[in-house]
C-alpha cells in the first residue's frame, strides 16, 4: 500500500502566496537582530527590516502580541522565533543576528548550550527541523496538538497541517511516544483535522557528542519515519467486495 | 369400561419440552450486557461499589448461562486432540474451504477456528466421547491460565466476522525452485533491493556472480549518471536478458515528481522518504539551492545490525489475511492483503526498527504484505493499524 500524505485545503482568499518565498531573502547583507532571552528568540520590528517580512516569507516565528503572524498592529509587537527556528535562520540560513541580553553576540557553540539547557532534546529537534525544512515543509509548533512540531504545505493559511510530528532519540524502549495510550490519543486529536502522526526517529551514532563543534556536524545524524494510521479493517474489506 | 377408566395412566414426560414459541423466543435472545451511567476509570473500594460489581457480575452470569438453543443438524465433528492441540474434523459438513489444514490426510482445526466454528454452532466438539459445551469448550481450547490465546481467539473472530478469510501466518524460507543461481537471478535480486527495499536473500549472496553483478551494477549507475558514453564490457551480461530489453516509454513518471534523491548524497540510501512530495512544487525548484544547503540530516540508511539489540523486541506475524473474492485456495495461498501482528494490552506500539525486523521474517517467505497491528484493550476492544515506514 502506498502511502500518501494528505493535503487539506482551507478555505481562504489568500492567493498570493506565489509572492512569498520559504526563506526571507537577504539583499543587503544586514541580517535581522534577535535576543535570546531564554525562552525563544526575540526580533524586534523596525522599519528598515520589518518582522512582517521574516514571518511571510516561510513563517517563522509567532507575534507577541497575535495567535499567529505580526499582525496586531500595536507598536511593541515582537516576533518570537522558537529555538530551531532561530538556529537555522542564524546558523544555517544567515538570516539572523542571536544576541544575549547584554548585546553580546552568541556563536553557535553558546547557543547550542543554552538551548540544551532548556531542553535537553535540542539536538534531536533541531535535527528533525533541518530535515523537515530541506524537504519544503512549513514548520510550526506542534504544541498545541500535543506534539513537536506541525508541518504544513505552504503554511497554514492555506493548507491544514499534513502531519503532527514527534521526535524522539534512539532510546527506543524508555520512549513514550509508542505506548498505546499516547499514540492513540495523539492520532485521535490529530485526525479531528485530517493529520497523520508522523514519528521521527533520530539516530545518533555510539559516540555522540550534544556539544556539536559545528553547524554541519549534525550531518552524523539520521532520521527514519514512521506514520502510523488507524485503519478500519471492516470498512475495507466492504469496500473490496463491492468491487 | 368404568373401571378402566379409573386405571388410566396418566403419562408424564420426563424432559420437559419447549413449545414452539418459546423456541423461537429462546433461540434468537439478544444478550447484551446493561450498561448505564458514565465511564468510571478508578476503583472507590466502597460498599457501595462492591455491591453494585457483584450485582453486575451476576447479572453477567445469569445472561452467560441462559440457555442457548440451536438447530442440531448442519454440524461438523471434530474430536480435540491433546497432544496435537488441535481439532481433528471427522464429519465435514458445509464448505470447510478456509478452515484448518492437512496432515497425513487428515483435516485439523486450529483451537481458535474450532472455537469460531463452535459459536456459530457449525460444530460439535468432542473429546473424550463426550460432547463439549461452549463453556467448556472456552477452557479447554483456550487454557485454563490467561494466554495470548484468548486474545488470537478475538482478533481471528473479529476479523472472520469482519470478511476476512484469516489464516494462520505462513512463514518459513520458499526455496528458489532450480538450485543453480545464476548471473540473472544476482540481477533481479539486486534490483528488488533497490527498487523494493527487499534484502537480497543469502542464497543469492552466496552466489559466485554476486560481487560481479553487484560491482557493475554500480559502475552501470555512474555510466547513466555522469552521462558517459564509454562503454564498459562485461562477459557476464552481455549474453544475458538486458540486452534485449526494451524500455517501456509509454508509463513514466512525470519529471516533476522526484524519482530518486539527490545523487550526490543520497548514493547509498535505498529507502524511500514518505514524505518527499513538496520537492515537486515549484517554491522547491525556485530555491533548490537554499534547500540542498539545508539537506543536513539523512534519512536513516538502514544498518540492520547495528539498529538491532537486546531492547529490540520481536513481534511476531499471527495470522495473513485474504480476501473471499480473490480466489483464496488452502493449498496454495496467494500473497495475503495483510499479515497481522497482534499487540497484547499494554504493550507498546512496534518502533520503526522492530517493525523493520518483522517485515523482513516477512520477506524471506517471497510475501509481502502490509503489517496490520492489531491492538487487543484491557476491555478486548480491537483496533486495527497500519503502519507506513520509510
Amino acid at each position: 500500500m502506498e502511502f500518501t500524505p494528505n493535503f487539506k485545503r482551507k478555505r481562504s482568499n489568500f492567493k498570493d502566496y506565489i509572492k512569498f518565498a520559504p526563506f526571507p531573502s537577504n539583499p543587503d547583507g544586514q541580517r535581522y537582530q534577535g535576543v535570546f532571552n531564554g525562552l525563544s528568540v526575540e526580533v524586534a520590528d523596525s522599519k528598515h527590516k520589518p518582522i512582517r517580512i521574516l514571518h511571510d516569507n516561510g513563517c517563522y516565528g509567532k507575534g507577541s502580541n497575535s495567535r499567529g503572524g505580526p499582525i496586531s498592529g500595536e507598536p511593541d509587537e515582537t516576533l518570537l522565533l522558537g529555538l530551531e527556528e532561530a538556529c537555522v535562520l542564524a546558523y544555517y540560513l544567515d538570516i539572523l543576528e542571536i544576541k544575549d541580553t547584554l548585546d553580546k553576540d552568541i556563536t553557535w557553540q553558546e547557543y547550542v548550550k543554552a538551548a540544551l539547557e532548556y531542553d535537553k532534546e535540542f539536538i534531536s529537534k533541531l535535527a528533525a527541523y533541518l530535515y523537515l525544512k530541506s524537504k519544503n515543509w512549513i514548520i510550526k509548533s506542534g504544541i498545541k496538538f500535543g506534539g513537536d512540531f506541525l508541518i504544513y504545505k505552504q503554511g497554514p493559511r492555506h493548507f491544514h497541517a499534513s502531519f503532527l510530528v514527534l521526535v524522539h532519540t534512539s532510546a527506543y524502549i524508555s520512549n513514550t511516544h509508542y505506548v498505546g495510550k499516547n499514540l492513540k490519543g495523539a492520532q485521535r486529536v490529530a485526525e479531528t483535522s485530517d493529520k497523520d502522526v508522523l514519528i521521527l526517529g533520530v539516530n545518533e551514532p555510539k559516540d555522540f557528542d550534544p556539544a556539536l563543534p559545528t553547524p554541519a556536524a549534525l550531518e552524523c545524524l539520521t532520521i527514519d519515519e514512521t506514520v502510523i494510521r488507524r485503519f478500519n479493517y471492516t470498512s475495507f474489506v466492504q469496500s473490496k467486495q463491492k468491487q | 369400561m368404568s373401571g378402566a377408566q379409573g386405571k388410566a395412566v396418566e403419562i408424564k414426560p420426563k424432559i420437559k419440552y419447549l413449545s414452539a414459541s418459546e423456541l423461537i423466543a429462546q433461540r434468537h435472545a439478544e444478550v447484551e450486557s446493561p450498561r448505564n451511567g458514565l465511564k468510571r476509570t478508578s476503583i472507590e473500594h466502597s460498599a457501595e461499589e462492591k455491591e453494585e460489581l457483584k450485582n453486575a457480575y451476576a447479572n453477567l452470569r445469569l445472561q452467560l448461562s441462559a440457555r442457548r438453543i440451536e438447530r442440531q443438524a448442519g454440524r461438523a465433528i471434530a474430536i480435540w486432540r491433546d497432544d496435537q492441540q488441535a481439532a481433528e474434523v471427522v464429519r465435514k459438513d458445509g464448505k470447510f474451504d478456509s478452515f484448518g489444514y492437512s496432515q497425513q490426510g487428515k483435516l485439523y482445526l486450529e483451537y481458535y477456528e474450532a472455537l469460531f466454528l463452535l459459536e456459530l454452532n457449525r460444530l460439535q466438539l468432542e473429546y473424550y466421547e463426550m460432547i463439549v459445551s461452549i463453556e467448556q469448550a472456552y477452557v479447554l481450547l483456550l487454557g485454563e491460565e490467561a494466554s495470548e490465546r484468548y486474545n488470537n481467539y478475538l482478533v481471528y473472530s473479529a476479523l472472520s466476522r469482519a470478511g476476512y478469510i484469516v489464516v494462520r501466518h505462513q512463514a518459513g524460507c520458499r526455496t528458489p525452485s532450480s538450485n543453480v543461481v545464476t548471473s540473472e537471478d544476482c540481477i533481479w535480486a539486486l534490483l528488488e533491493a533497490s527498487l523494493n527495499n527487499k534484502p537480497v536473500p543469502l542464497y543469492i549472496k552466496v552466489s559466485q556472480y554476486y560481487n560481479a553483478t553487484q560491482e557493475r551494477m554500480v559502475q552501470l549507475k555512474q555510466q547513466i549518471r555522469n552521462q558517459t558514453t564509454e562503454t564498459i564490457t562485461d562477459e557476464s551480461s552481455t549474453n544475458n536478458e538486458p540486452s534485449t530489453f526494451k524500455f517501456d516509454t509509454r508509463k513514466r513518471r512525470a519529471k516533476s515528481e522526484p524519482t530518486e534523491e539527490l545523487p550526490s548524497k543520497r548514493a547509498s540510501t535505498t529507502r524511500n522518504s514518505l514524505i518527499d512530495n513538496l520537492k515537486a512544487e515549484t517554491s522547491y525548484t525556485k530555491f533548490q539551492q537554499t534547500f540542498e544547503k539545508l539537506d543536513i540530516v539523512q534519512l536513516h540508511n538502514e544498518d540492520y545490525q547495528c539498529d538491532f539489540d537486546t531492547t529490540t523486541r520481536n513481534f511476531e506475524i499471527s495470522f495473513d489475511l485474504h480476501l473471499h473474492n480473490e480466489g483464496f485456495r488452502r493449498s496454495a495461498p496467494k500473497t495475503p492483503t495483510f499479515s497481522v501482528i497482534i499487540l497484547q494490552h499494554d504493550e507498546p506500539f512496534p518502533t520503526h526498527v522492530e517493525m523493520l525486523h518483522c517485515q523482513r521474517q516477512q520477506l524471506q517467505a517471497e510475501q509481502r504484505a502490509p503489517l496490520l497491528v492489531i491492538s487487543v484493550s484491557e476491555s478486548k476492544h480491537i483496533q486495527a493499524f497500519l503502519y507506513y515506514i520509510s
